[in-house]
């Protein structure tokens, strides 16, 4: 058994705000304190330190082909980060595409200790889950795309029943062993293929004459039917596009009222005011969602600097290309079921619209009012390589540190922003919730995100240094399953991560229609396309964690 | 009254084939008393290479004598623990495989690379400088209405292309008329109603870039005061300009491979930038193709776990890209390499040693291989054990199947033995 002795335990998910509390671990999991008398193996002092549970990031591309792509793009990422094996790690590189070594180190190095990886084709989750079992000690999961692929297009031109498109939503989870459902752009994946350049949410497909919100409507209702704990985790339409505030209200009527994820969603908050007809609409946006107790966010925020963007959204790639830098790109149309693009991008402070972007972030941050539905990601690597979330976390906490970057940027965007206006200053229980025991929450993980007996000892132990970057850069002790596994921002010991899934019931009559449809259109087979579950443990995974689907009926 | 016992033959249906970049997952083997047959939609590669040396009993060897697996294995290690800067080739193995030979060269501060190096560099250089848009085999298949086949070969190496992704099937959208137009030669072997939808302009391969460099320019409408591109009649480039601009989806592929001579990359590249200029009206898209020999598969792991896609050099203890320019053959040749560990678990015949080097070669059973100081025979993934390839268009990671028994173990099993014997040297 360990000790961890008189710490300040901050753990929202039972309403514990900075209490001075010992922890107890054991058999990898967190215990109630045992008799008086019990043997402590071992002890940790930490008084003075701040504990929370390990840090969840449920939207990070980190792994799968279009990172794999972007990787291979860019030599230039790999060349002066690169590392050399030591004689428990191995070797990698990369700061904006990490090798899966690389990003595994560097979460758990941060206190973090899983990732979603939210983008996963299904026709490429075999290849997102090799790369994901290559990506040590962080528990894992992915979000299978829908919402371009032909064969739910057809089924919603066609009229299909919701009960039909449930089942073969059920099956995209099993076949391809994810937790959540994503789409990207919804339709829009699929008209570029169709030599549309745009689809805005109420205009129909040019092939399938289904409009974006029909398909934001069918999948957020099929996941609510199948009770999967995190809701439909959507990539709005015209994402980028100066004036797309409408579209992403819009986005969050077409839940019905259903639970709706709206991720990245600093992309999506876009007006037209302006001499540059681009401004912020963070408010109305910050406004929607506390209005809609339904909604949940991911922010996306950007920092400056050079990153790549990588994204399913081949639509948005292609317009944006000629921003390319360096000067080069990709995009690639994929089996009929979606698609990528890679564009490597800099972020400059002195560039009016990215200095708007950068605010717009923060102000979606500070205006939403509840933390429990807004999540802290850079929709890494698309904002920001997630090696600076602790710089993230500064900006929220601090307000002085805040204004003196806004008075960096460029000028005209601080005046066109209200940042500045903006006193909020995120507290660490805040933190907590949106690192932590939210997004936990918000994905299904029952055990994970919280310190209550029973939890999985996924534990981050920090020094209280006032510069908060410094202090979420290297905590002093991070525990996965209740072992020690970094100290001081470095790693100690390497293990195996566990990959979480859900695995709702449905009828597996689906299962015949999909086999003549693959059989008669596809280049692969329908026997070869699911993944069996011992694949996942060639890759690297420890063990799969199947969460129920349990959230209550309509 | 009871038949005397025959053996039965096992069918196999739906099975992947792990013999050209195209994985192709439709054949029907069957399998009995160590012969396979591929009895359905296979290819002479495949029906060759599935039933290749079924009987053979080939047997580890240690300086050309026959000798245990565990000799073998300690010969290889030991040349490894002397070696300074061993060099790590993969001609044809699965991504376990993969991910033991590059571990293997990290931890012995090696290179690890790819004998189809040289080709997956023409369309890496054009990939890292300027991009390209790309497409996969499923849209080909239901979406596009014009394939331009730059080269001469891409229906020798890559044998069902044309059958499985453009022949007469229902398809999913509207793809007529389904014309077919070759840079280079018409393939002598395509399905009759094909034969019919094609046409072909004669060009060297070694003037793609020129006549790619001409249709940008008439693509952009400048007039050009010549009455030739690359050898074919303006008149004619003008026609394949203008077919190309009609297409709803076009397809343009080539498989560098046959792209055998100088900066051959600048050819993909004018092909990839025409494809991406043409996308300002209409789609089109490109398709490199590779994948044999376990290419892309190499070039997937290797990129994910060091970052960089191929050649990779632990020299200095963290991942670089090696120089391109210095392949195998001449860092043999020049001694910069000091012991060479070659896996080719497809094909025996691709086994290629140099006798100016300590070597290691981890083959599919066959014909005894030349100049090797540690031989052991390796079975097929895809045949005898499972395993994951990568398709040519880069997207679909293909599960392997087990067809029959091996009589030797898999190429991950023995250098993850050597690994072990390794690390416990320290």
């Amino acid at each position: 058994m360990i000790r961890l002795a008189g710490a300040r335990i901050y753990d929202p998910a039972h309403g514990i705000d900075g209490v001075i509390r010992d922890l107890f671990i054991e058999g990898g999991r967190i215990v109630a304190a045992p008799r008086p008398g019990t043997h402590i193996d071992e002890e940790y002092d930490l008084a003075g330190r701040i504990v929370m549970a390990g840090a969840i990031d449920l939207h990070t591309h980190i792994g799968g082909g279009k990172v794999n792509i972007a990787r291979a793009m860019l030599p230039e990422d790999h060349r002066d980060s690169a590392f050399a094996r030591t004689g428990i790690t191995r070797s990698g590189s990369g700061v904006v595409a990490p090798s899966t070594f690389a990003a595994g180190y560097r979460y758990v190095e941060m206190g973090y200790t899983a990732c979603f990886e939210p983008a996963m084709l299904p026709v490429n989750a075999r290849q997102a889950h090799m790369e994901m079992g290559d990506t040590p000690i962080v528990d894992k999961g992915g979000y299978a795309l829908l919402g371009n692929d032909d064969f739910l297009l057809r089924m919603m031109a066609d009229g299909a029943e919701q009960k039909l498109i449930n089942d073969y939503v059920a099956w995209t989870l099993h076949a391809t062993h994810c937790i959540a459902i994503k789409v990207v752009n919804p339709g829009g994946i699929s008209a570029f293929k169709f030599n549309a350049r745009s689809l805005d949410i109420d205009e129909p497909h040019p092939h399938y004459r289904v409009s974006p919100r029909a398909i934001v409507t069918t999948l957020t209702r099929a996941l609510h039917d199948l009770r999967v704990p995190h809701p439909l985790h959507v990539h709005s339409s015209n994402l980028g596009v100066p004036g797309n505030v409408a579209s992403t209200l819009a986005t969050i009527e077409a839940a019905e009222g259903l639970p709706i994820h709206l991720t990245h969603i600093q992309f999506h908050s876009y007006g037209t005011e302006g001499e540059r007809k681009f401004s912020s609409a963070a408010a109305s946006i910050a406004e929607a969602i506390d209005r809609h107790t339904n909604v949940s966010a991911d922010v996306g925020q950007i920092m400056f600097g050079q990153t790549v963007t990588a994204s399913g959204d081949t639509m948005a790639q292609y317009r944006n290309a000629s921003h390319a830098h360096p000067a080069k790109w990709m995009c690639m149309d994929i089996e009929c079921d979606a698609g990528c693009g890679i564009v490597p991008f800099r972020y400059r402070d002195s560039n009016f619209v990215n200095a708007l972007q950068w605010a717009i972030g923060l102000e979606l941050f500070l205006r939403v009012k509840d933390p429990w539905r807004v999540f802290l990601t850079t929709d890494h690597p698309n904002g920001a390589p997630f090696t600076s979330y602790p710089h993230l976390i500064r900006l929220l906490m601090d307000r002085n540190f805040r204004n003196e970057k806004l008075a960096q940027i460029h000028p005209e965007a601080a005046a066109h922003s209200q940042l500045a206006a903006l006193q909020r200053e995120y507290s660490l229980y805040e933190i907590a919730i949106m690192t932590r025991a939210a997004p936990a929450r918000s994905v299904g993980l029952s055990d994970r995100g919280h310190l209550g007996a029973g939890a999985a000892a996924d534990i981050t132990v920090y020094r209280d240094i006032a510069d908060r970057e410094n202090m979420f850069s290297a905590p002093e002790y991070v525990f996965k399953d209740g072992e020690l596994v970094a100290r001081d921002g470095a790693i100690v010991k390497v293990t195996r991560g566990a990959t979480h899934v859900v695995r709702p019931d449905f009828d597996h009559g689906i299962e015949k229609r999909l086999r003549d449809y693959f059989e008669r259109y596809h280049t692969i087979g329908f026997d070869n396309f699911a993944i069996a579950a011992d694949e996942l443990d060639r890759f690297g995974s420890r063990e799969i964690l199947v969460h129920p689907c349990t959230r209550p009926a309509p | 009254m009871q038949k005397p016992d025959i053996v039965r033959a096992q069918e196999f249906d739906n099975v992947p084939c792990p013999f050209c970049g195209l994985l192709c997952d439709d054949l029907g083997i069957s399998a009995a008393a160590g012969t396979v047959t591929v009895r359905a939609n296979g290819c002479e590669k495949s029906r060759t290479l599935f039933a290749a040396h079924a009987q053979s009993t080939t047997t580890p060897s240690v300086d050309g004598k026959a000798s245990t697996l565990d000799e073998a294995i300690a010969r290889a290690t030991a040349i490894l623990r002397a070696a300074k800067r061993p060099l790590f080739l993969s001609a044809g193995t699965d991504v376990a495989g993969m991910r033991a030979l590059i571990e293997l060269a990290e931890l012995t501060k090696g290179i690890v690379d790819h004998a189809n190096r040289e080709a997956m560099f023409r369309n890496l250089r054009v990939l890292q400088d300027t991009g390209w848009i790309s497409t996969t085999l499923t849209e080909i298949r239901n979406r596009a209405d014009l394939l331009v086949v730059a080269g001469t070969q891409v229906s020798n190496r890559f044998p069902r292309l044309f059958e499985r992704c453009f022949g007469d099937f229902d398809t999913l959208f509207d793809t007529r008329p389904r014309e077919l137009i070759f840079l280079g030669a018409r393939a002598d072997d395509l399905p009759l109603p094909l034969k019919s939808r094609s046409t072909s302009l004669a060009i060297e391969p070694l003037r793609i870039a020129e006549l790619f460099g001409g249709l940008r320019a008439l693509l952009r409408g400048r007039t050009l005061l010549t009455n030739e591109i690359a050898g074919v009649a303006i008149e004619k480039v003008m026609v394949l300009l203008e077919r190309m601009r009609a297409a709803k989806y076009g397809v343009l592929t080539w498989a560098a491979s046959e792209f055998d001579f100088a900066h051959s990359d600048l050819a993909v590249q004018a092909m990839c930038e025409l494809v991406k200029e043409l996308n300002a009206k209409n789609r089109f898209a490109v398709l490199p193709l590779g994948g044999s020999d376990g290419d892309l598969t190499a070039m997937q792991v290797t990129t994910w776990q060091t970052g960089f896609p191929v050649c990779v050099d632990f020299g200095r203890g963290v991942p670089s890209q090696a120089a391109p320019n210095y392949p195998p053959d001449i860092l043999i040749e020049r001694g910069e390499v000091d012991a060479l560990v070659l896996v080719c678990a497809f094909d025996a015949d691709r086994i290629a040693t140099s006798p100016n080097i300590p070597s290691i070669v981890l083959g599919r059973a066959g014909p005894p291989p030349g100049h090797c100081n540690a031989y052991i025979p390796v079975s097929v993934p895809g045949l005898h054990h499972p395993g994951h390839l990568f398709r040519t268009d880069n997207v679909v990671a293909m599960r392997m199947r087990q067809l029959v028994a091996a009589a030797h173990p898999a190429a991950n099993e023995v250098l993850q033995k050597i690994l072990d014997a390794l690390r416990e040297a320290g």
